[in-house]
């Protein structure tokens, strides 16, 4: 009855935790990461009101972390398409805290600084994202910048964007009708050109 | 006053005709009827009546205008042998030219007048009332030039008429600046339409230096071969005679100008296929279509076969002053020019789009309407400025109190030239 | 003539009868004239002054502030008579110090139309007008004519495709401005090429002149849907059109003059479209083209183009 109780009392009191405004800022607040400028030149939209299941500790609390790298058959992801066995759960989500994330050198992020991580494989694109040639800011093009994290747009288990229909093609002018004139002629050339094998194959030589 | 008799008594020369003239006007009244009728649906629904699309967004109707410059410009054909040269012969047609080329222009400024979206804001181009886009913009220049050679031509056609009507020759010293004037203007005119083409960068079918040579040359070709037919229609059935050294000279002004519109369009065709890059799609497109587009192909090839045909008649002396086979060459060059300069010039300047796309343009019967009630408007004003200029020039048309300053002159001219009339035979078609 | 008692009276009166009959008659056509100026006649259902101050609109450069909120209001008049839509019309003035720049992530785009779509809504384009054209092109060339634009698939990208959007480059040299007779096509000082739609005569010598096919002429009257119009309009921007006149994109004026995105940057969901001021130094755009490969269409030209496309890498 008595563990029943603690973990009523746990789980309130993470629940009043996670039902705070989440913060429009780059999770400064609560920076652990001390190698960025304190003021960031942006500010990103929060994460915390879009994801599914926070906060975590609901359910982690309660849990034995299990440090050991596997293929998980858990209800909420069964499936990590992220980096080809490279990289397992536990190396972005911290094991004890399971409302936080962890960067490479473990240390302790907010999930709205989850670019964070990201960066740490896909710097480029993290340096990218960072002035504005990646990304997408919403709202307006001067004043306060505010711009999405990377989960934002990629699902952090499953990042390629997936193809999807187009909407439908343009019109002609009104009282006109499509004309098709089909193009012929390539400009890949090997395709035109054929087989240039030089005499004699790579295997004779 | 005189000059509103001169008005009144022209006026009343409408109205004495043959039963062919009458068949005639209300023949071309009918078409203009037609094409009224489907101006107004224009105007009552846009431009949306006309097979032009954004891709083709000038059609026929730009097409005519082209044309209709360089018939209006090759008047100066006539002026420069008659006033630049004294050929008297020439002298006693150069007001039917000048009279073509009012029409022409006319007829040119009608066309664009249709082809315009908002014609109830044609004010805005009145300088200081509305905004003149003088002289970066080439339609301003062409707004200039048309009108002004409006003027000029009715001025002097005017002037010379008015003198001729109360007996006495005009001032040359009055008349001879402006018709010097006349002449570079005729060549700006389609110097100045061609340019409006070839000043687009973003139109490599268009943007070359040879743009206006080839207008000039095609238009010397097609005005002398409307001049030609002109002139014997007139010689037949409006009492007045013309030379036939003028109908001479006229064919050939006409042969030299056909050598070299076929030469340019050959040095065309040189610069466009013997090396193919994007910029010959158009030329591609024309000649021999474009990813299966190529409605505009037979009509080339026929312009061409017809301006060969027409130059090998005309470069054999003996065809040439042969009236059937003049004649058959000047309808020849006329059509084959029309094609060329007009559907064949402006349409594959659109086809393909400055971004690659095949969107073909052919017109549809609203265009072809239209069009045809403004040709009927010009052949029907020429008509009638001719049946009001023509007696006075054959001294049929006098003032009451008229003198004779003006036989006199014609007199003295005449025997001056006299070895020549006692050949007698220049009145008569060969 | 009778010497009867009335035309004696007629002619005593004189001049001041004459005068009563002229003020009587001058004050009945006052009357009716401005009667006839505020009812609703045949004039395509506007009053005739409308349709007179209409006609006699001055061009945008030209027009007094008086004359402009003027004219305004009777644009929001017009749309409630043509459409019966309430739409407000204003004339937002570009901002100090901006000019705008425009460049794509051609990595990024995956051919959705989405930005398309959203410039169709967002500016009021009839049915048949699409500012925006998305090109479909074999990845390994640029050429053209060998693009499509028309492209219907059950997935984007396709393989071994790539897409390239086009519309109006805001040329800082623009072929258009220099065709255009009634200089209805100008530069503005935020350097965006707008078009006053009511000086407009319609000749299209300016699409002519586009290298870029950016232009698009109302060949009728728009059949813009009415219950899609976009009620903020901006007298250079998205207002309803008017037949006869030739309409491009311009960069969202009633958005972007107000530091909002233009319509098809927020569509866009890949975030391949990055748009800012060039003038700034610290801008994303300016970083784009500072640090990214980037390249402009038709470069050759001349033109200038502010619309820039560049990859990842």
């Amino acid at each position: 009855m008595l563990r029943w109780l603690s973990i009523v009392f746990v789980l309130a009191v993470v629940q009043s935790g996670g039902a705070a405004e989440p913060a429009l800022d780059g999770g400064a607040a609560d920076l652990p990461y001390e190698s960025l400028p304190e003021e960031l030149p942006f500010k990103i939209a929060p994460r915390e009101g879009r994801l599914w299941h926070y906060p975590c500790l609901k359910c982690h609390a309660d849990m034995k972390p299990n440090p050991q790298e596997r293929k998980l058959v858990a209800r909420h992801l069964d499936e990590l398409d992220h980096g080809r066995d490279r990289i397992w759960c536990l190396d972005c989500h911290d094991a004890e805290n399971r409302n936080v994330l962890r960067t490479v050198s473990g240390e302790q992020i907010d999930f709205d600084q989850a670019w964070i991580i990201c960066g740490a494989c896909h710097a480029k694109q993290q340096r990218d994202w960072y002035y504005g040639a990646h990304g997408k800011r919403v709202g307006n093009w001067q004043g306060e910048r505010i711009i999405y994290n990377c989960t934002h747009c990629h699902d952090p288990h499953e990042p390629a964007i997936e193809a999807r229909a187009p909407l439908p093609p343009p019109p002609v002018r009104a009282g006109l009708e499509r004309q098709h004139h089909t193009v012929t002629g390539t400009h890949r050339i090997w395709e035109r050109v054929g087989d240039m094998t030089p005499e004699g194959s790579r295997e004779e030589r | 006053m005189v000059f509103l008799r001169y008005l009144w008594d022209s006026f009343k020369q409408l109205f004495h005709g043959s039963a062919l003239y009458w068949v005639w006007v209300i023949f071309l009244l009918l078409i203009i009827v037609m094409g009224g009728w489907k101006y107004l649906e224009q105007l009552d629904q846009g431009l949306i009546v006309t097979n032009m699309s954004n891709q083709v967004s000038w059609g026929l109707y730009i097409s005519n205008f082209t044309f209709l410059v360089g018939v209006a410009a090759a008047a100066v054909m006539l002026v420069i042998p008659a006033y630049l040269f004294d050929r008297k012969d020439i002298r006693d047609v150069v007001l039917l030219g000048d009279t073509m080329a009012i029409a022409a222009v006319t007829m040119a400024i009608l066309f664009v007048l249709v082809d315009i979206g908002r014609p109830d804001r044609l004010w805005h181009m009145i300088p200081f009332i509305g905004n003149f886009h003088f002289p970066q913009s080439m339609l301003a220049w062409d707004v200039i030039v048309l009108t002004g050679y409006l003027l000029l031509n009715f001025g002097i056609s005017f002037y010379i008429l008015f003198n001729h009507y109360q007996g006495r020759p005009a001032k040359r010293k009055l008349y001879f600046p402006f018709v010097l004037l006349a002449i570079a203007w005729a060549i700006s005119i389609h110097t100045v339409t061609a340019f409006l083409f070839s000043s687009n960068t973003g139109r490599p079918f268009w943007h070359n230096a040879l743009m206006a040579p080839r207008f000039i040359a095609s238009a010397f070709c097609s005005g002398p071969a409307l001049a030609i037919i002109i002139l014997q229609v007139v010689r037949k059935f409006a009492n007045y005679p013309i030379r036939q050294s003028a109908i001479d000279t006229l064919s050939l002004t006409m042969t030299v100008s056909l050598q070299i519109t076929l030469f340019f369009i050959g040095a065309e065709l040189f610069t466009d296929f013997y090396f193919e890059g994007a910029h010959s799609a158009s030329a591609r497109y024309l000649f021999f279509g474009l990813h299966g587009a190529a409605v505009l192909t037979p009509w080339i090839w026929t312009a061409l076969v017809m301006l060969l045909v027409a130059v090998t008649i005309c470069m054999i002396h003996n065809l040439r002053r042969n009236t059937v086979y003049l004649n058959i060459a000047c309808v020849l060059t006329f059509t084959g020019v029309w094609i060329e300069k007009g559907m064949g010039m402006i349409i594959p300047g659109y086809v393909p789009t400055p971004l690659g796309e095949v969107f073909e343009y052919l017109p549809n019967f609203t265009e072809v309407t239209i069009s045809l009630g403004i040709w009927a408007i010009g052949i029907l004003m020429f008509t009638l400025l001719a049946k009001m200029a023509i007696p006075v020039e054959a001294g049929r048309l006098r003032h009451p109190d008229a003198g004779d300053e003006l036989r006199e002159t014609y007199l003295e001219e005449d025997a001056a030239e006299s070895p020549e009339n006692s050949e007698g035979e220049e009145y008569e078609a060969r | 003539m009778k010497n009867d008692k009335s035309s004696v009276e007629k002619t005593t009166d004189g001049v001041d009868y004459y005068r009563r009959k002229f003020l009587q008659r001058l004050g009945l056509t006052t009357v009716v004239a401005v009667g006839a100026g505020k009812a609703r006649l045949a004039w395509g259902g506007r009053t005739l002054e409308d349709a007179f101050a209409d006609f006699f609109q001055q061009h945008y450069r030209r027009m007094t502030p008086e004359e402009m909120q003027e004219t305004l209001r009777r644009i929001e008049r017009k749309a409630r008579q043509q459409y019966g839509v309430e739409i407000t019309c204003e004339d937002t003035p570009p901002l100090e110090g901006v000019v705008f720049g425009y460049a794509i992530n051609i990595t990024k785009c995956r051919g959705y139309r989405d930005c398309v779509e959203a410039c169709v809504q967002e500016n009021n384009l009839a049915p048949d007008i699409r500012y925006i054209q998305v090109l479909e092109l074999d990845k390994g060339s640029l050429d053209l004519e060998s693009a499509d634009r028309y492209y219907d698939r059950d997935s984007v990208p396709a393989e071994g495709k790539y897409y390239l959007p086009v519309q109006c480059m805001q040329c800082d040299n623009p072929p258009c401005v220099k065709a255009c007779p009634v200089e209805a096509t100008w530069k503005e000082p935020d350097g965006i090429i707008v078009v006053d739609y009511d000086w407009c005569i319609g000749c299209r010598y300016c699409m002519t002149a586009c290298p870029y096919s950016a232009r698009f002429f109302n060949w009728q009257r728009p059949q813009i849907p009415v219950d899609r119009i976009n009620p903020d309009t901006n007298y250079l921007g998205n207002r309803p059109r008017p037949v006869g006149v030739v309409e491009k994109c311009h960069f969202c004026t009633q958005r972007t003059r107000r530091g909002r995105q233009p319509a098809c940057q927020e569509a866009c969901p890949t975030g391949a479209r990055v748009f800012g001021n060039l003038l700034d130094p610290d801008s994303e755009i300016r970083y784009v083209l500072e640090h990214k490969t980037v390249f402009r269409l038709k470069e050759d030209l001349g033109t200038e183009p502010k619309f820039w496309y560049y990859r990842d890498a």
